[in-house]
Order: C-alpha cells, then structure tokens, then sequence
C-alpha cells in the first residue's frame, strides 16, 4: 500500500512538472531560447532492452540539458530482456496504460506496433528536415503510410568478415572475390588448403540469407505486404545456401546455430570459418567476444549474384519511437531528435555502440575514419561510403514479425541443419503458413 | 474470528446481532462457506472474469484497447496447423516421460529414506531437495553450461571421452526433449519426494508390525500396504504432474528463450505467448489458451473419475 | 541375528545408492558455483577444471554484482525475500482454510468447487495476462508487492494438498470439540490446524519455492528495474546481443547460496515437521 501511495505521489508529481513549456517545434538548436533561467526537470520513462544503450542516451541527456537548460529532462532508463520488453509494450498499449514516454523497439517486432490504431507518434516533423543525409531505407522499416514512427539506430549494412590469417594461408585475396561463384571457389581454396570451412551460416536465425535474397531486390513479403517468401530467386538462393555446405562443402552451420550464442563466439575466435556475413553492428561482437582475431579481419561489401545486385543490405534494426501515453510528446520528440538525428548524435553511435550510423554525412568524420587495429588498420567506412547509395532494407508489414520467426524457425532449420525439408519444400510450407494468417 | 465470538461472550448485551452471529459460527451448514469464501472471492475476480474475458477474445480479432472485430471460429479452424500438433505432441511426450521417471523415482527415494536404519538420512533429503530450491532461470543457466554445443562443454567432454562425438544439444529434437525432462526432473524429484514421504508419515507403523507378525515380507509389505496406502497422494501427484506438465513454460525457455528452431521445444504455452505476445494475435492466443484447458481438463476429469476421487472420499 | 546382517549390509547399499544420487544432484550447482569465479569467455573456450584451485578463482564478478555501478542486485534479492515470505504466509493460512472447508465438510455445491479448484489449477496464466494486468491498474497494485501476491494469494494447488490431507484426517476430535462447545472455526485452529502440522510444512516449502521462481506474472507487474525479482532481474542479463555470463552465473550462484543456507538450518524442522505426523492412529 505505501508503495502505492508513493507511486501515486510519483505520478502526480510527474503531471506537475509537465507544466515545464513546451519546446519549440523544429529539433534544430534554437540559440535565441538559451535564457538561463531554473526550471523543474521532465522525466521520461525510456525502455531499453539492451543495457548498452543505456549508457548511450544518458550520454544523450548530459548533452540535451547542455543545450536546452531552459527545458532540463531527467530519464528514468528500464533495461528489460528483449522479448519481455517487447510483450511488456505490446500489453501496455494495447490496454492502454503503462506505456513509457519513449521506447526502443527491435525491428523484428516493430510491426506489432503499426497495426490498428497506431499508439507511436509521428515522427515526420523531426525527421522530415534531415531526410536527405540518412540512408533513405532506414526510415522506411520503421514507417507507414509515408509516416515515421522510429528512428532507426544503424544502417546495419550487411559485409563480408574475411579472416586473413586464414585466406593468405590459402593464397585468396578478399578484393578479387566479386561475384558468390568467385566467393565459392575461393571457399574451395580456403578448405583444400586449410581444412577450415569457408563460412558459417546462422541455421536458427536467418542471416544470410535474408540479406542475401535482399541484394537480390526479394525479400519474404513485397512492398505490399504480399508474402513472396516462396518465390524464385529465393529458392535458388536457398538452394546455393543448401549447395555451399553439402555440395561444395565450404560452409557449415554455426555452432549453437546463431551468430550471438555463446558457442559461436569461441568457434570464431580460435579461427572456426574463414569469413561471415554480417551487418556493420557485429563488429562490436569481434571487438567484445574475439579477441584473439584482432588485426586479423577486414571489412569488405557483400559479393553479388550478378551484376547489378547490391553489394550490401541493412539488417536488423532498433527503432526509437515515442508512445501517445506520453504526457509530454513534444519534448519526448525533441528530446529523441537531438538524441538520433543529429550529427554529433551519429558519431556517438559509432564512438559508443560500434554502429554503422545512420546519417552518411557523418561517415567521413574523423572519429569515423580513425583506422581500427582490430580491422586490419583500415578505414571501414569507406567501404560504406563506396555502397551509400546500394543498401536496400527490407519491407515491413503486418506480417513481418511472423515472417522473420518462420524463417528462423522452420525454413532456415528444415532446410539447413535437419534437411528434413528441401529448400524448395521448405519455403513453400513457410510462406503457405504466413499465408494462412493473412487475412 | 474465535475471538470475536469469545469477546461478544464476555459483553454482557446479547443483541440479536451477536446471536446470529454465534449462530453463524456455529453453524455447521455455513461454515464450509466461510471456509471456502477466500477461494470464492479470488476466483470470481482473479479467475473467472479474465477467463471469460479471453473467452470472448478468442473469438474476435484484437487490435487494440477496445477495438476487436468478430471473427466468429476463424481462430479455432486456424488452430488445426503443424505447428500446434507439434506444440501437443511436445507437451504430452514430455508429460509421459515426466510421470515415468519422477512418479516410480520419488516413491522409491520416499521409501528408502523412510527407513529408520539408514545413516544420514536428513543429509541425503537435503541434497535431493536442495535443487528445488533453485529458480528455473537459475537452474536453465547451469544446464546450459553443463550441455553446452561446444567439445569442452561439460557433458560433451565426457562423451568425447567415451568415444562417441560432441552433440548439439539444443538443436535436435531427441536430445532438446532429454535436455527438458532432465531439467524438470532434476528440478522436481525433491518435491514429489517430500509429498510421498508425508503420505508415508500418515501411514501407521502397526500396520507393518502386523503384517510382520503375519509373516510377511519387505516386498509384500510395500505392494500390500504401502503402495494401496500412497494411493490419494499418488492420485495428487499424477495429477499435478499432468498440469504441469501441459503448461510447461520455463523448462522450454531457458534452453531456446529467443525462438525454437523447428519447434524444438514448442509447448502449446509457448505457442500461446509467441503467438499473443511476439505477434500480436491476442484473439488466436486466447482460443489456443481454451483448447489447452479443455485438454488437460479433460485428461485430469477422466483421470481422476477413473480413481474414483469424486465418490468415495466423502 | 542373520536377518540384522541382512539389514546392516543393505543399509550399507542404500547409503551408497544415495551417496552417488546426492553427487547427481548437487553436481550442476557445484559446476555453476565453481564458473561463477571464472570469466566466461574463458569457460566457454576452454572448458571447465573441475577441481578447486584457489589461484584461479576470481572474485571479480562477484565484486562486480555486488559493489559495481548501479548496485541494482540487491534490490532484487531484498524484493524476492519480502514477497516470498508476506505470499507464503497470506497463502498457507487461506488455501488451508479452502482446503479444510473441501476436505472435512458436507455441503451443496461441494464437488463444484472442487471442480472450480482444478479448473483454476490448470488455467494457463499467459492466457489471462492482458485482463489480469488490466485489473491490477485498475485496482491500483500495479508495480506494488500487493500485485505480484494478491491474484495467486488463494493456491489451487496447496487447496487440493490440504483437501487430500484433511480428508485423511481422524473426525473424531471434531464431535469431542464440538461438544466441549467450539466453534467450528475453533474446531479449526486449535484442533485441526495442529494435526495438519506436516501439511503446513510440506506447503510452506512448496509455495515458498513456487513464488520464488514465479517469472511469468511478476515481469508484467513490476515496472521498474528497483523492483524486479531476482529471476526476472536475472533473465534481463540474457539478450540476444550476446549473454552477460559473468554476471548471469554470479548472479545465479548468490541467488541459491542464501536460500540453501536458510533450508539447511531449517532443514530439521522441515523434515521433523514432515515426521512429527500428528494423524497416526
């Protein structure tokens, strides 16, 4: 009951202080508003499902009451397990109450979150400015009907990992390999001369082969949520998938068959496979759980099917979005902004998270360009600055997040690991499920 | 509540009030009421209403607060898919294993440990009751270490040593329905243990001493004594067993908490959370939810009907 | 004499047998408690040394749960102790009440509750999240003790035990009390409630035990990290961007050692309560 009592006393206490005024709309700094002048703190509640990004938006607060000490902010950070915060939200909204003012949501459930009455607010008044320095797709995941709900975290831009201890031993050049043939003869090279597998591919998770399918210009649903996920040119990528790790045998599942668990780690690490694919942000991971690879991997695009195929596709995906619960959604959305959008926003993406960030402009910023040691001491964005203009995202719809856990669960595993299932079989009985749940 | 009708006693102004009241309480036709009203009341606000509440969900469309179409049995004619077969199959084979290790186990280990000459007996309750004690998250996190995929996992490193090959205990169906039923039986021996040795308790030692004079054996004693005398809490057992093994959650998650690769571990509450909560479908959620309770209600009616728990115990 | 031989050498067996049982089971918290001094890059590369050697055990992950930034640990650990002892308590004292009701009275309408109990026994939670959690807005307990306790506070399962426990029981103190001019409530707590002592022991465990690992309902309840329950605490390590393992096995090891100290102090008591059985005869 005291507790109660003091839950009560918070709230009320927080209705107060929304009294604080209203900052002006655009997201852009307003010199002329920095009276000196002592104001009451708003609090947001921020609920994050990944404790680093904690730190990165209390990085974000000092900077905000930096700049706005007329309107100070003071969040109050929830860091849940990624599937509870997700089913936390999703009853939340749904009921209507509890909502916090401001909320990561990860890219596989965020469809959740636009079906029916949208409860996220429109984010186009920020974002609208801006536009033309992000990569133009990263906002598109997270909208509908041309509105923004999100704003995205990083491009996830989809690379190749090449391990050189590994290829020099076998005498391949990551720069010659162009094309998945060249890659696969390669990969040949690389076991007749090492014994290691070329590559490993997530068989409980589906990278990569939706990225894959992705540069392709497919994808599981198309741009009207029309599930595709059986078409052509995904059952001959499934195919090659299938061929590389039972035909030319230079690929293997993962251990632990995903690339985040904690087998995989470890496998990597003492020289497992001689590259993945993988987005931009798992470069993190290298620097966290491999150590023993540093100076060892370089960066290089994706290789094509064929000519005209993108060399990269950004996968995965947090956005940041502000809930209608929100008693304060005008400083929630400006305080977001400067938190995402903006320039010194993005290179703290990169200094902080070890994200590709979203905004390109930033690429070339110093911070940015500063050779890494773990990654051969070379200048990794300027392999995105090459392919700015190539990395497509996929589509999202109603039926995205279903999508993603069939593949996961039953294509990648039926086709992959038990071959229970062709992969003909196995995406036709996929898509012939989310069909079914289509309406 | 003896209290108040002893204070009312020593009050020397016998209203009308206070003689119902004593009557209340010494009615033999009301107090099974009172008795039973915590139960009345936590049922009708915590139970029946949210249950009626998902009753109706299911057979609407939910979009949102109050804002659901009616679909009539659409959810229910969805429900005749793989996926839940599988969900079914994985929650009675793992009832079955459940109730043929941990019922025949825990009435021995109840037995043996009721033997008066056993030496350090209390030690060896504790030590089969101590991983009880963990939570299940607890618990996943060490089977986890100890079955890990990797060659110097636990497990792993013994059977590379007897000569067979590392196995990827999470992604098969065989070794992930082992890796549950050892986690739960593990988890659980120590409790069905403790509720066999009170019903052993309650077991009175003339019993054996007569039958011991009869001349019988240790084996007859336990199939003519024990084993008739175990029967209501074995009944309790079984039946428990059967809930819990039809509501599974926990064991399954902590193994595959992010998905479960070719519904390795799907249960049919795990289908109901994926399918609710991972993708918003409240409607199809909540008319799994009421198969669920028609099936395990059905096998514990039939069950306990067949045991004759309604009738004879009066 | 023979037969004492006999009896000396099985005891001698069934020691053994229990012995190596013991090691079964104790084992996985021995391996957890041995990790939890270990980085767990380096478990997962190298595996485990199963022997004690002090210079190899760290205690870093320990300092950094216990005294780290944020301290947020112990907050669960105090949070999971209250609400297990104020549920524990609440619970024992009215589902033996139901359960007595069930079990030593005739009425109308009897084998419906009964069915009502089991029904509610088997109602899956997750279906009723959305309206439960509704309600305890509602009812203004969200994010209390009151929340995490109030809707299970009634056990189906310890009712059924003290129905099957209380039918077992001896009915001729109940007309011997009622002539000595009890209420039947007095009946209860002075006569029935003693004899049913190791029903109580067995349920105080088992639902001490229950809502200590509860996880689904308390993560819905509670929305501040302050509040948390150690499982759900715990289960915030695990995420898909990779396992804090450090903290997690830690965290897990210090969430069992208190606990298992409380047991085994108490453990005579438990187990005498168990044995005292007051219903022979």
């Amino acid at each position: 009951m005291f507790l109660a009592v003091v839950m009560l006393a918070s709230v009320m206490l927080t209705a107060c202080s929304g009294l604080a005024p209203i900052p002006n709309t655009s997201g852009s700094s307003g010199g002329d508003t920095k009276t000196p002048q002592v104001a009451e703190p708003v609090s947001l509640n921020f609920w994050v499902f990944e404790e680093l990004h904690s730190a990165f938006y209390k990085e974000a607060l000092k900077d905000w009451n930096a700049k706005y000490p007329e309107k100070p902010v003071e969040l109050v950070m929830e860091s849940y397990p990624n599937a509870e915060m997700h089913n936390k939200l999703l009853i939340a909204i749904q009921s209507g109450v509890g909502a916090p003012d401001i909320v990561d949501i990860n890219l596989n459930y965020f469809a959740n979150f636009l079906m029916g009455d949208i409860q996220l607010a429109e984010l186009n008044r920020v974002v609208d400015p801006v536009r033309e320095y992000f990569v133009e797709s990263r906002f598109d995941i997270y909208s509908k009907n041309g509105k923004v709900y999100g704003l995205p975290t990083h491009v996830g831009a989809t690379v190749a990992y090449y391990n050189m201890e590994i290829l020099n031993k076998a005498g391949v050049n990551p720069d010659d390999i162009v094309t998945w043939d060249d890659y696969i003869e390669a990969g040949k090279r690389v076991v007749e001369a090492t014994g290691t597998p070329m590559v490993a591919f997530e068989v409980s998770d589906q990278r990569p082969f939706w990225p894959m399918i992705v540069q392709r210009g497919s994808d599981y649903l198309d741009e009207n949520g029309k599930v595709i996920l059986d078409n052509d040119i995904n059952i001959d990528t499934l195919k090659r998938m299938h061929e590389m790790m039972y035909v030319h045998k230079i690929a293997v599942g993962m251990p632990g068959g995903k690339s985040w668990a904690e087998e995989f780690f470890p496998f990597m690490n003492q020289g497992g496979a001689a590259s993945i694919v993988m987005p931009m942000w798992y470069m993190s991971r290298f620097l966290a759980y491999m150590p023993d690879l540093e100076g060892k991997i370089v960066v290089r695009p994706m290789p094509v099917w064929e000519e005209g195929d993108s060399r990269s596709a950004g996968m995965g995906g947090t956005g940041t979005a502000v809930t209608m619960q929100s008693k304060n959604l005008d400083l929630a959305i400006d305080f977001l902004a400067n938190a995402k959008l903006t320039k010194e926003a993005n290179i703290r993406i990169w200094e902080m998270l070890n994200f590709d960030p979203p905004r390109w402009d930033v690429w070339d910023a110093p911070e940015l360009q500063e050779p890494d040691p773990y990654f051969g001491n070379e200048k990794i964005f300027n392999v995105m600055l090459e392919m700015k203009d190539e990395i497509l995202s996929p589509n999202m719809h109603d039926l995205s997040a279903a999508a993603q856990d069939v593949v996961k669960e039953s294509v990648m595993f039926r086709a992959l690991h038990e071959q229970s299932l062709t992969p003909e079989e196995a995406l036709k009985a996929g898509a012939e499920e989310l069909r079914s749940q289509q309406k | 509540m003896t209290k108040k009708v002893a204070d009312s006693k020593e009050g020397n102004v016998p209203s009308k009030n206070i003689q119902r009241i004593k009557k209340i309480f010494y009615s033999q036709t009301l107090a099974p009421y009172i008795f039973i009203l915590p139960f009345l009341l936590s049922f009708l606000i915590f139970f029946l209403y949210p249950t009626i509440n998902t009753f109706f969900m299911s057979f609407h469309e939910v979009l949102g607060m109050g804002n659901q179409n009616f679909i009539g049995l659409t959810n229910y004619q969805r429900l005749f898919n793989q996926n839940f077969y599988e969900a079914i199959r994985t929650n009675t084979l793992y009832t079955i294993f459940l109730i043929i290790i941990l019922i025949p186990l825990s009435m021995l280990f109840a037995t043996l440990l009721n033997l008066k000459y056993l030496k350090g007996r209390n030690f060896f309750k504790s030590a089969l009751f101590v991983p009880a004690l963990t939570s299940i998250i607890v618990a996943g996190v060490a089977f986890r270490l100890l079955f890990g995929e990797m060659e110097t996992a636990f497990v792993n490193s013994i059977l590379i040593r007897l000569g067979f090959s590392a196995k990827q205990w999470t992604l098969n169906h065989d070794t992930g329905m082992f890796l549950m039923v050892s986690l739960a039986s593990w988890k659980m021996i120590g409790i069905y243990m403790i509720y066999f040795i009170s019903g052993l308790q309650a077991i009175p030692e003339e019993l054996y001493e007569s039958a011991e004079i009869d001349g019988a054996n240790t084996i007859s004693k336990f199939t003519k004594i024990t084993l008739p005398l175990l029967k209501p809490i074995s009944i309790y057992v079984l039946t428990i067993l059967i809930f819990d093994g039809y509501r599974m959650f926990g064991e399954s998650f902590v193994f595959w908490n992010e998905g479960m690769p070719g519904n390795i571990g799907l249960t049919i509450v795990r289908y109901i959370y994926q399918q609710a909560f991972q993708r918003n479908n409240m409607g199809f959620g909540s008319a799994i939810g009421i198969v669920l309770l028609a099936i395990v209600l059905t096998i514990n009616l039939i069950q306990l009907r067949f045991f004759g728990v309604f009738k004879k115990e009066e | 004499m023979r037969g004492n031989t006999d009896r000396k050498w099985i005891g001698w067996l069934i020691f053994l047998f229990f012995g190596i049982v013991s090691i079964v089971m104790l084992f996985p918290l021995y391996y957890l408690f041995l990790a939890s001094f270990r980085d767990s890059k380096e478990l997962f590369r190298f595996g485990m040394d199963l022997a004690i050697r002090p210079e190899l055990m760290k205690l870093d992950n320990y300092k950094y749960i216990l005294f780290g930034e944020g301290n947020i640990y112990l907050h669960w650990y105090k949070n999971s102790v209250l609400i297990t002892f104020f549920f524990t308590i609440l619970s024992s004292f009215f589902s033996s009440m139901v359960g007595y009701g069930l079990g030593v009275y005739k009425f109308k309408g009897k084998n419906l509750v009964f069915v009502l109990v089991l029904f509610v026994m088997m109602i899956p939670l997750e279906i009723l999240m959305l309206p439960l959690y509704r309600l305890t807005v509602q009812f203004r307990i969200i994010n209390t003790y009151s929340g995490v306790i109030l809707p299970f506070m009634v056990s189906p399962l310890a009712v059924f035990f003290f129905r099957q426990y209380a039918i077992g029981l001896e009915k001729d103190f109940l007309s011997a009390g009622r002539i000595d001019g009890c209420t039947e409530f007095g009946l209860y707590f002075k006569i029935m409630v003693p004899l049913m002592k190791p029903a109580f022991g067995a349920m105080t465990i088992l639902l001490a035990m229950q809502n200590w690992n509860s996880f689904v309902w308390p993560l819905i309840v509670l929305r501040t990290n302050q509040n948390f329950t150690l499982p759900i605490g715990l289960s915030s390590l695990m995420t898909p961007y990779g396992n804090n393992y450090d903290m997690l096995i830690a965290g897990s090891v210090l969430a069992i050692i208190p606990i298992v100290i409380v047991f085994l102090f108490n453990q005579k008591s438990f187990i005498d309560g168990l044995s005292s059985g007051g219903i022979k005869g």
